[in-house]
């Protein structure tokens, strides 16, 4: 009989552990806590210069010849930018914002080169070239690109819209381009950034709680830490960066 | 079974949590349905997140048993046995009349990414999608028909291959593109603008002005595994999925994805795409589809 009911007990535990674990969930954040922190590389890395190898004459013209990637933008203070510093898993908390992505075909690169999408927004993409470009957004799952579009782009301010549908970490390219790359966080709740000039960032109104915190550079990688976050403080994570 | 007469302290406290766990698991079902409501217009993607049932197959445990067998009969020789597309075949290799080297990949079904659909671009394949496939098979690939197979067991490779990847379970299915054929296509008119189309679109980039498959971005392209591929060359005989209209039609609209190619669903109006299928049909002598 004890066995049975503790048997029982366990399931309802269990089935109400499945509850909780839904899909993200909004709730009204107030007092919430924090996360600051700054992402620095550990030394300078040369920031590598993209070559514009195309056999169409145009394209050079548009393009130029060569472009600097803007992967490694280390301030003085070796503050590292476009760093994406996201918690994947949030069970609740603020409502995501109602803010699309767009992102530009310019001259032979996408820009933004790193942003966050928002699960419920959508992607605005734009040809700003007289090239053709196509963009091909693909998430990356256990190190494998899965495509989530690929939009053919064949001519000059044509524009395409697409909601964001699947989450997580997505690079982007143009395949009549090589060299063309973005990195996109698809985010489903709204705990998510990029870092600034100086290698700064901040997630707001988080409910107390532990998280895990991941911090992505295209060129570094990527790493995952704990965090705590206690109610109208702000919590400190950096992260030094090495190159691999 | 011994009842006692009277029941212990600890058999109450057991009652009584389990009672407290109810309770939770009553109120935490009934705030998430309070506390999604105003975020949820219908349109809202955070929902989409919810793992749901989609789509038939894939829950029958006989017939996963059996599309377990026949895929290891039929595929694991190419697909592997976990579905990743490294089989003991591993990369074929083929030439083209015109010299061409071709690498054929067998598809890692672990991704989810599929080429021959009849949704747009980003969209898992409906069911009847993979059975055409398997069915048809895919041509110049070695992937051979499975028309000798019974329909049963046909339905039950759908559903086995769908095991390898999560989005099945994870997304909805999206909808079905109809091809419907306007009676025009292929007249002279309709060839005229699918070749004005075929410029405009940029489609010589990769494609070549012939159609030849060696326009100038033709080396440049890798797929989503980052194998390189090469664009089809018209001039050579047959799609993958088959030359019919409707095939040529759903490709410039679906794109093929995992591959360079991408959708023109956004970028040419329907009639126009069917006007590319009159000028690409001719480009591939295969007028007679048309009759």
């Amino acid at each position: 009989m004890k066995k049975v009911l503790l048997l029982f007990v366990l399931l309802t535990f269990v089935l109400s552990g499945i509850a909780f674990a839904g899909p993200y969930e909004v709730v009204d954040v107030k007092g919430g806590g924090s996360i600051t922190g700054v992402v620095k590389a550990a030394a300078k890395v040369a920031d590598p210069v993209v070559k514009i190898e195309t056999t169409k004459p145009e394209e050079h013209q548009l393009c130029g010849m060569t472009a600097p990637s803007g992967m490694y933008e280390i301030s003085a203070g070796m503050g590292v930018k476009n760093v994406l510093v996201y918690i994947e898993e949030v069970p609740k908390g603020k409502a995501l914002p109602k803010m699309d992505y767009k992102l530009t075909n310019l001259k032979c690169q996408f820009t933004p080169l790193v942003g966050i999408a928002y699960s419920g927004s959508n992607f605005v993409v734009t040809n700003s070239d007289p090239v053709f470009h196509n963009t091909s957004i693909g998430l990356m799952v256990g190190g494998k690109r899965s495509t989530v579009y690929n939009l053919a782009l064949p001519g000059k301010d044509q524009v395409i819209t697409k909601p964001v549908r699947r989450t997580g970490l997505n690079s982007v390219k143009c395949d009549a381009h090589p060299w063309m790359r973005a990195w996109i966080y698809a985010a489903k709740n709204p705990y998510a950034t990029i870092t600034d000039a100086d290698g700064k960032y901040e997630i707001k109104d988080l409910l107390p709680g532990t998280y895990k915190v991941t911090f992505f550079h295209e060129g570094f990688g990527d790493v995952t830490k704990d965090v705590t976050v206690a109610a109208g403080k702000p919590a400190t994570l950096d992260h030094t960066f090495s190159k691999k | 079974m011994i009842v006692n007469k009277k029941p212990s302290l600890q058999c109450i406290s057991y009652i009584l949590i389990m009672v407290f766990s109810l309770l939770i698991f009553s109120i935490a079902a009934a705030e998430e349905g309070a506390l999604k409501a105003p975020q949820d217009d219908g349109k809202n993607a955070v929902s989409v997140d919810v793992k749901k049932d989609v789509q038939d197959a894939g829950n029958n445990e006989a017939q996963l048993t059996l599309g377990k067998k026949l895929f290891g009969e039929r595929c694991v020789v190419c697909h592997g046995a976990s579905g990743n597309g490294k089989g003991p075949a591993g990369v074929i290799k083929v030439m083209e009349k015109s010299g061409r080297v071709l690498e054929i990949h067998p598809r890692d079904l672990t991704s989810g990414t599929f080429k021959f659909r009849t949704v747009s671009t980003g969209c898992l394949p409906l069911d009847e999608d993979l059975l055409r496939t398997i069915t048809d098979g895919i041509l110049k690939s070695f992937m051979p028909d499975a028309k000798v197979l019974k329909l049963d067991e046909r339905k039950a490779l759908v559903a086995y291959v769908k095991t390898f990847s999560p989005r099945f379970t994870a997304e909805e299915p999206c909808k079905q593109i109809a091809a419907k054929m306007p009676k025009w296509v292929g007249s002279k008119d309709s060839i005229v603008k699918g070749e004005a189309l075929y410029k405009k679109m940029k489609c010589p980039d990769c494609h070549g002005n012939d159609g030849s498959g060696n326009g100038p971005k033709s080396n440049d392209i890798v797929d989503d595994w980052g194998n390189k591929i090469l664009p089809f060359n018209f001039r050579t005989g047959n799609l993958k999925r088959g030359s019919t209209p409707d095939n040529v039609y759903l490709t410039f609209t679906t794109g093929l994805d995992g591959s360079g190619m991408p959708s023109y669903e956004d970028s040419l109006k329907d009639e126009e795409r069917w006007n590319l299928v009159s000028f690409t049909l001719k480009l591939m002598n295969k007028a007679e589809y048309l009759k």
